[in-house]
C-alpha cells in the first residue's frame, strides 16, 4: 500500500513509490511467452512441464487479450514514472522501453509470443561465425519524411558503440568490430569472435534504427525534445514534462496500421495513485501492476487484470562470501527452509510460482526437450524441509552464526522475501539481521560496491532483456558485473564462453542446462519464485500482449476498441 | 534605523546564508553512496573508456573545490547546468515544472489563509459548541498528514465520486485549477488547522486584556473592538506563523506532488535524488533555500508596518 510507503519516509525526500520499479527495472525484465492465441498459431510456448518449478493454482496465464474490434481515437496508459530520455541508446528501463517500442524499431523484433522475427532487416543471415548479414526492407520510412538507408543502420549502431555516448546498450557491442554498408540494402557487422547474444539483442533498443538526419538536427536535444525520427507505427508528439507524453499514429508507417490514433502515457509515480487512475477510468491500462493493488483493479468490474508468462524471477542476490555464507551448506540450508509459497502467497499477491531454478520456464522455450529435462531435472524441492536444513547448518558449523540481509520499504516484495528469509534462517539456527536500505539508495545495491558493505546478500528480482537463460546465468562468470560475491570458477568460465560463441540453439542451450546446474548446486543466488507479468485494460479497450514483449515490439499499434 | 538599511542588511544577511547554503549543499551530494555514472549506464557493465567519457563530460573527476567553485560560477549567471540523467538544461526542467509547484503552493495558501482565519476567529469570537466543534475539526485535520490525506481525499473525491481527477494538471488555467484543488487541499489541511489553532489562541489572549475590556466598558461596537483592537493586535504572531506556514508547503509538496503525479519541482527532486542527478537537485535545492528564505524576509519586513511596535533594530526587543 503507497500509503504505508510514504508514511515510513516523510522526509522531504519524499514517497519512494517510483523508485520501486526502476531499482528492480534494469535487472529485472520479464519475458513471457505463451503458445497459443488460437489466431497466432506458429508461436512456440515456453515448456511447461518438469523440474523445480510448480505451478500455484491463484492466478491463470493468459496467452493475449481478445483482438481489438474497432479504431480509437485515442486511449491513455499508465507508467509508473517519467522516461528521462527517449533516446535509444539509454532505453534500459521499463518507461522509456514500454513507449519507444512503438516510435523506433529494431533491425530484429521481439514477438508477443518472445520469439524473434524480422524487423527493419528482411532477413538475417550468418554466412561465417564472425558476419552478420543484414538485409533491409525496401521503402521504410522515417516519422520526418526520409527513406531508411544503410548508412542509417551504420549510424545508429555507432552510437552505441562510441565511448564518449556512455549508451547502456555498449557492452553488448564488445565484440563487434564493425558495421558497414555491403549493398544498397544490405549491412554487415563483423564479430571479433562469434557472439550469440549479439543477434538476439538486435531485436532490443540495442538494435534500434534511428534517422543519421535526424539525429544530427536535433543534436544534443535528441531524445529529449522534438522528433525521435524513427520508422515505427507512431511518432512523438507532444511531451508535456512531468505529466505525459503523447503518440501520434505514423500514417507513411510500412506495416499494419496502429488501431489508435492517438496514445497517451501519463506518469503515475505513486502506485496507488496508478491504480485509481485506472479505477476511475482516467487511465484505461497499464502494465507492471502493483502486486498490492492486484485484487482491486481484479474486482473492479472497469476492466480485466491478465497475467502472462514472464521472463522474471525473485532472488535473494548474495553479495559476499566472506561470511557464513562462504559454506555451500549454509546457502543451501537457506534455500530449503524458505517459505516460498508463504512469500508468493503474500509478496506477489498469489500471482506467482515457486520455483529453485535461477531462470524461467520460458527462457528455454527455444531449448529442445531433452535439454530442457536436463536444465531442471534434479533441482531440489521448492518445498520447505526445516529439519534437513537444521542439520546441514549444524554438519556445517554454522549454529549462532550471523547473516545480514537488506530490506526496504520499496515494495512489499521486497521487505517480505527479506522477513521470509529471516524467518528461514532463525528456525534452523542462524542469526539473521535485516538492514533497512532507505527506498531512495534502494537502487545504488546493484551499482555501488560501498552500499553493499556490511551485506550478505538481498532480495532482487531479475528479468530477462532476450529469450536466453544466458542472459542471466552469465552474471556468475568471473567479473561479470552481478556477479557481487566475486565467484570465480574456470569450468563454469569455459562453459560461459563456449555457450557464447554457440549459434546452435540446440548446442548453446545444452551448455547452459551444465551451466544452470553449476550455479544451481552452488546456490549462487537463491531462487525463490517466477513471477509473470500483469496488465489491466478497462472495457473501452482491448488487443494489449501479455508478455513482457511490450518492451521491444511496438504493442499499442494493436491497442483498439473492445467493442465496435 | 531606517527601514532601507534594514532591508539592506537582511539582504546581505540573506545572500551570505545561501552562499553557505550552496556549499552545503553541493558538498552533501558527494557524501552519499551511488555515483551518477552508474546510473547513467543503468547498471550495466561499462567498458573503462565509457566511463571515463562520462566522467570528463559531467567533470566527475576533478577536484572538490574546483567543481563547486565552476559551479558557483555558472549559478550567478543563472546557468544551473546540464540534467545528467535528463540530457537537458536544468533551467529548461524548472521552467517546465515551476509553475505547477508555484500554482499548487499558492491554492493551498489562499486555502489556509482563509479557513484558517475564518475558523480562528469565529472560535475566539463565538466560544461556547462553536468553539469546541473548531477545536475537534482542527485536530482531525493538524494529525492528518499531507500524504494520509491524499490518499483520502484521492479514494473518496476522484475514485468514488469521479468529481476530481486522481493526478496530474492537465491543460490550461481552468483545467488547472480542477486538477490542483485536491492536491492543494491534502497540502492545506494541516495548516489549516494549525492557523486556525493559532489564531484563535492569539485572539483569546489580546480579549483577555486591560484596553479591549476598557474599550468595551466605554460602549464601542463589539465588531469594531475585535477588528480594530483584537484582530490587530492578534495579526503579528499570525503572520509569524505565515513564513512558517510557507516553508511547510514547501517541504510538503515533494510528498502531495508525488501522491497525484503533479509534475512539480518537488516530484522532481525526489526523483533527481534517486538517480544522483547532481545538477537537478543542487538547483532545486538552492531554489527551496532562496524560496524559504525570501519568505522570510518579507515576514520580517512586514513584520513592523503590521504592528509599529516592533523595531527595526535588531539590539532592542520588540515593545
Amino acid at each position: 500500500m503507497s500509503a504505508s510507503v510514504s508514511a515510513s519516509d516523510p522526509s522531504p525526500a519524499g514517497p519512494p513509490a517510483a523508485r520501486r520499479r526502476s531499482a528492480r527495472g534494469r535487472y529485472a525484465l520479464p519475458v513471457a511467452a505463451l503458445a497459443a492465441l488460437s489466431l497466432v498459431t506458429a508461436c512456440s510456448g515456453p515448456p511447461k512441464a518438469g523440474g523445480g518449478t510448480t505451478s500455484d493454482a491463484g492466478f491463470k496465464l493468459s496467452a493475449g487479450t481478445p483482438a481489438a474490434a474497432g479504431e480509437l481515437d485515442s486511449f491513455t496508459w499508465a507508467l509508473y514514472a517519467e522516461p528521462p530520455t527517449l533516446d535509444y541508446i539509454s532505453a534500459f528501463d521499463y518507461p522509456q522501453n514500454t513507449i519507444l517500442s512503438n516510435v523506433c524499431e529494431s533491425l530484429m523484433r521481439w514477438t508477443p509470443q518472445l520469439t524473434m522475427a524480422p524487423g527493419l532487416a528482411e532477413k538475417a543471415s550468418n554466412p561465417t561465425p564472425l558476419t552478420w548479414v543484414y538485409d533491409l526492407r525496401a521503402g521504410v520510412r522515417f516519422h520526418d519524411g526520409g527513406t531508411m538507408t544503410p548508412e542509417d543502420v551504420v549510424y545508429s549502431l555507432g552510437r552505441q558503440m562510441d565511448p564518449a555516448n556512455g549508451a547502456a546498450w555498449n557492452s553488448n557491442f564488445s565484440n563487434v568490430e564493425s558495421v558497414t554498408k555491403t549493398g544498397p540494402l544490405q549491412v554487415t557487422v563483423s564479430l571479433k569472435q562469434p557472439d550469440s547474444q549479439f543477434p538476439q539483442y538486435m531485436a532490443t533498443a540495442a538494435g534500434v534504427v534511428a534517422s543519421e538526419a535526424g539525429v544530427e538536427k536535433a543534436g544534443e536535444d535528441y531524445g529529449t525534445a522534438g522528433s525521435l525520427d524513427c520508422t515505427g507505427p507512431f511518432s512523438l508528439g507532444s511531451w508535456n514534462k512531468g505529466q505525459s507524453i503523447e503518440l501520434k499514429r505514423f500514417d507513411g508507417y510500412w506495416g499494419p496500421k496502429a488501431k489508435s490514433a492517438k496514445a497517451v502515457f501519463t506518469f503515475l509515480t505513486d502506485p496507488s495513485a496508478r491504480t485509481n487512475a485506472m479505477l476511475s477510468g482516467e487511465a484505461d491500462g497499464g502494465y507492471l501492476i502493483p502486486t498490492e493493488s492486484y485484487s482491486r483493479l481484479s474486482n473492479s468490474g472497469t476492466g480485466k487484470l491478465y497475467f502472462g508468462e514472464g521472463l522474471s524471477t525473485v532472488n535473494v542476490n548474495v553479495t559476499s562470501m566472506k561470511g557464513a555464507l562462504g559454506d555451500v551448506r549454509v546457502r543451501r540450508a537457506l534455500s530449503l527452509a524458505l517459505d516460498r509459497r508463504g512469500f508468493v502467497k503474500a509478496g506477489l499477491g498469489g500471482a506467482g510460482t515457486v520455483t529453485t531454478s535461477l531462470t524461467t520456464k520460458a527462457a528455454w522455450a527455444e531449448a529442445p526437450e531433452d535439454v530442457r529435462k536436463a536444465a531442471f531435472d534434479g533441482l531440489p524441492s521448492p518445498e520447505q524441509n526445516i529439519e534437513a536444513a537444521k542439520r546441514m547448518i549444524e554438519e556445517a558449523g554454522a549454529t549462532g552464526k550471523t547473516v545480514t540481509i537488506a530490506t526496504s520499504s520499496i515494495g512489499q516484495d521486497v521487505s517480505l522475501l527479506a522477513t521470509a528469509v529471516q524467518d528461514a534462517g532463525t528456525k534452523i539456527g542462524l542469526k539473521v539481521v535485516l538492514k533497512t536500505i532507505a527506498p531512495n539508495a534502494f537502487t545504488s545495491l546493484f551499482t555501488d560496491p560501498a552500499a553493499r558493505e556490511g551485506l550478505d546478500m538481498f532480495p532482487e528480482t531479475y528479468y530477462d532483456s532476450i529469450t536466453d537463460p544466458m542472459d542471466l546465468l552469465s552474471n556468475f562468470q568471473t567479473g561479470a558485473y552481478q556477479n557481487y560475491a566475486g565467484y570465480s570458477d574456470e569450468a563454469y568460465d569455459a562453459l560461459n564462453d563456449k555457450a557464447r560463441a554457440e549459434y546452435d540453439p540446440a548446442k548453446r542451450f545444452a551448455t547452459a542446462a551444465e551451466m544452470q546446474k553449476k550455479a544451481a548446486d552452488q546456490v549462487l543466488w537463491i531462487p525463490v519464485a517466477e513471477w509473470p507479468t500483469a496488465v489491466f485494460l478497462n472495457k473501452r479497450i482491448t488487443g494489449a500482449p501479455t508478455t513482457i514483449s511490450y518492451l521491444y515490439h511496438p504493442w499499442a499499434a494493436d491497442v483498439g476498441a473492445a467493442a465496435k | 534605523m531606517s527601514f532601507l538599511r534594514f532591508a539592506a542588511r537582511r539582504l546581505a544577511e540573506m545572500a551570505a546564508t545561501l552562499l553557505g547554503a550552496s556549499f552545503v549543499i553541493f558538498g552533501a551530494l558527494y557524501l552519499a553512496p551511488g555515483n551518477p555514472a552508474s546510473f547513467l549506464l543503468g547498471g550495466r557493465s561499462a567498458s573503462p573508456e565509457a566511463l571515463q567519457a562520462i566522467n570528463e563530460h559531467y567533470h566527475l573527476d576533478d577536484p572538490f573545490a574546483e567543481r563547486y567553485l565552476h559551479w558557483l560560477g555558472q549559478v550567478v549567471q543563472g546557468d544551473f547546468g546540464r540534467s545528467i540523467t535528463y540530457r537537458t538544461d536544468v533551467s529548461r526542467l524548472l521552467a517546465d515544472r515551476l509553475p505547477n509547484t508555484l500554482m499548487l503552493i499558492s491554492m493551498a495558501l489562499v486555502l489556509v489563509l482563509v479557513f484558517g482565519l475564518i475558523l480562528g476567529w469565529t472560535g475566539a469570537v463565538r466560544g461556547g459548541s462553536t468553539d469546541s466543534a473548531i477545536l475537534v475539526t482542527t485536530t482531525f485535520a493538524i494529525g492528518t498528514p499531507s500524504f494520509v490525506a491524499a490518499v483520502l481525499l484521492q479514494g473518496l473525491f476522484a475514485v468514488r465520486l469521479h468529481w476530481f481527477p486522481t493526478g496530474g494538471t492537465g491543460d490550461g488555467f481552468g483545467q488547472m485549477l480542477w486538477h490542483l484543488t485536491l492536491p492543494a487541499v491534502a497540502l492545506a489541511l494541516y495548516l489549516i488547522g494549525m492557523l486556525a489553532r493559532v489564531t484563535r489562541a492569539a485572539m483569546l489572549d489580546v480579549l483577555g486584556q486591560e484596553h479591549v475590556t476598557v474599550a468595551r466598558s466605554r460602549g464601542v461596537r463589539d465588531s469594531l473592538v475585535i477588528r480594530r483592537h483584537v484582530f490587530r493586535n492578534a495579526l503579528g504572531t499570525v503572520l509569524t506563523t505565515g513564513g512558517l506556514i510557507v516553508s511547510t508547503l514547501l517541504v510538503c509538496t515533494v510528498l502531495v506532488e508525488s501522491a497525484f503525479s503533479v509534475g512539480g519541482i518537488g516530484q522532481l527532486l525526489e526523483l533527481s535524488t534517486t538517480t544522483k542527478d547532481f545538477p537537478t537537485v543542487q538547483a532545486i535545492s538552492l531554489i527551496m533555500v532562496a524560496l524559504f528564505m525570501t519568505v522570510n524576509l518579507v515576514v520580517d519586513l512586514l513584520h513592523p508596518l503590521v504592528d509599529p511596535r516592533v523595531s527595526l533594530d535588531p539590539s532592542k526587543k520588540a515593545a
